[in-house]
């Protein structure tokens, strides 16, 4: 008996011993190191009932690659690829490379999403838009900025208790349609392009947001943004033609004890002017002007009982949102819509969401431009609108 | 228009005011050193929902809050903290 049990042990040894050897082989060959890759993005599907017509939509999907090159360097892209018009569409929402410069300091160089309030910024994402649609003005034909080719420096600084975030950028800026380009719509002659990846001018637009959080905590936020930029193609009576930008944003997300429960309310204000100039009209060989001024805006409220008992009635949310659009009276692309609504959303985890909303849309005055919904349908009847969107 | 830009500096002055207001009526105290978590819980919420420490490994969330990092205008230690704390409850 002694014999095959020292024969056992000595089987044993030999054998974890053989096994302890490769699982510390695997465990060096599996160490991080310094490089990093993590895919993440998101993804959103559903339903909508527009009117009279109803139709399954969505399937896009945006894969965000992250590459950590080092603790102090970052370079993030993102891309989309939707179906459109019944045809897959590919476009790169951003690429850029993020450098540490100072603990509270960053350098971003690249095609990025612009500090201009923080829709596009922050909250775009289908996971964490808590509608399925977008607000009027803040979709794919906006009413400012959303990102844009450059160079920029962000970070953040401590006032006692409180704090206080900023962005300092310059990139190409926007272009302006003068209504000569054959490429463009003539009918929307003093319309701001943001996609202006290959600048239409030397000039390159500066821009910037500051960002309060005038209590201890950073339960509310508000933000001052704005861009100045010539924006006429170059050698054209329009080169010296210039715009302002600029925009007001808040947020407010805090604990609210006795409703046991998670308020969230979010607004933004984008304002652009521009230049007056005469734009020609090929319709009836006349030239005419407008004060080029449009305006786009959105409030939203939000509350989850995320603090009862209940397992269901905890991962419901109410949200609520009015948006409004103006574009400039006696352009041909004049506008003037609003749009209200409500939704119902339970979250099957925190990035994933089955929404329902219901959509009111008003119009007082339109010329030739139709908000469109970020499928590029125009949206101006009411709607049902079921989706569900997936963060990873 | 003078419409929208009388909006829009009706906007502007209540923003000031109420900053100017609610800054006047917060603590003067000396800022308090944040935990991880509590780092963790005011942040994330800022924009979405404050995921759960399992929802990535240990070196993905050092790739996680660097981008968040970057996007939310934190801080370096403010990450590292919001980082430590993710890592020990993962």
């Amino acid at each position: 008996m002694k014999y095959i049990t020292t024969l056992l042990i000595t089987i044993c040894v030999s054998v974890y011993g053989q096994d302890y050897s490769d699982l510390l082989k695997k465990i060096e060959s599996s160490k991080p190191g310094d490089s990093q890759f993590l895919l993440r993005g998101y993804a959103h599907s559903g339903y909508e009932k527009r009117g009279e017509e109803s139709s399954f939509v969505g399937g896009s999907f945006n894969p965000i690659f992250l590459w950590r090159q080092s603790d102090k360097l970052l370079f993030e892209a993102e891309l989309e690829l939707e179906l459109e018009h019944g045809e897959t569409a590919l476009a790169l929402e951003y690429a850029n490379m993020a450098y540490e410069l100072r603990d509270n300091l960053t350098v971003r160089v690249g095609m990025f999403l612009l500090p201009f309030g923080t829709f596009s910024e922050r909250l775009h994402p289908r996971w964490i838009n808590r509608l399925p649609s977008s607000p009027l003005g803040f979709g794919h034909d906006p009413i400012g900025p959303m990102r844009d080719m450059g160079i920029e420096l962000r970070g953040n600084t401590k006032l006692g208790s409180r704090s206080l975030s900023y962005s300092l950028y310059s990139t190409n800026g926007p272009s302006l349609n003068d209504g000569e380009d054959h490429d463009l719509s003539e009918d929307e002659a003093g319309m701001l392009n943001y996609l202006n990846f290959e600048d239409n001018n030397s000039n390159k637009a500066i821009g910037g947001r500051l960002g309060i959080f005038p209590l201890a905590s950073p339960a509310l936020e508000l933000g001052f943004s704005g861009q100045i930029a010539e924006v006429g193609n170059h050698e054209t009576e329009y080169e010296n033609t210039a715009a302002n930008l600029y925009a007001l944003d808040m947020s407010y997300v805090n604990n609210i004890i006795f409703l046991k429960g998670v308020v969230d309310l979010k607004g933004q204000l984008n304002q652009i002017n521009v230049d007056d100039e005469s734009y020609f009209s090929d319709e009836d060989s006349s030239s005419y002007s407008f004060l080029n001024q449009s305006q786009a805006s959105y409030l939203q409220a939000s509350f989850r009982p995320a603090y009862v008992r209940n397992s269901f009635v905890k991962n419901l949310e109410i949200v609520g949102r009015y948006s409004q659009i103006e574009t400039p009276e006696g352009a041909l692309w004049e506008s003037n819509q609003s749009q209200y609504v409500v939704g119902l959303n339970y979250w099957l985890d925190w990035r994933t969401v089955l929404k329902i909303a219901y959509q009111v849309n008003e119009s007082s005055a339109a010329g030739g431009h139709v908000e469109e919904d970020e499928h590029g349908d125009e949206g101006g009847d009411n709607a049902i609108l079921i989706h569900w969107a997936f963060g990873f | 228009m003078i419409k929208s830009i009388k909006t829009t500096l009706g906007l502007a002055t209540i923003i000031i005011l109420s900053t100017m207001f609610i800054t006047a009526c917060s603590s003067q105290n000396p800022p308090l050193e944040k935990s991880g978590a509590q780092l963790w819980g005011e942040n994330c919420v800022r924009c979405h929902n404050a995921p759960s420490p399992s929802a990535f490994s240990d070196n993905q969330w050092e790739t996680v809050a660097m981008h968040m990092k970057i996007r939310a205008n934190l801080n370096s230690s403010e990450t590292a903290e919001i980082v430590e704390f993710l890592q020990m409850a993962n």
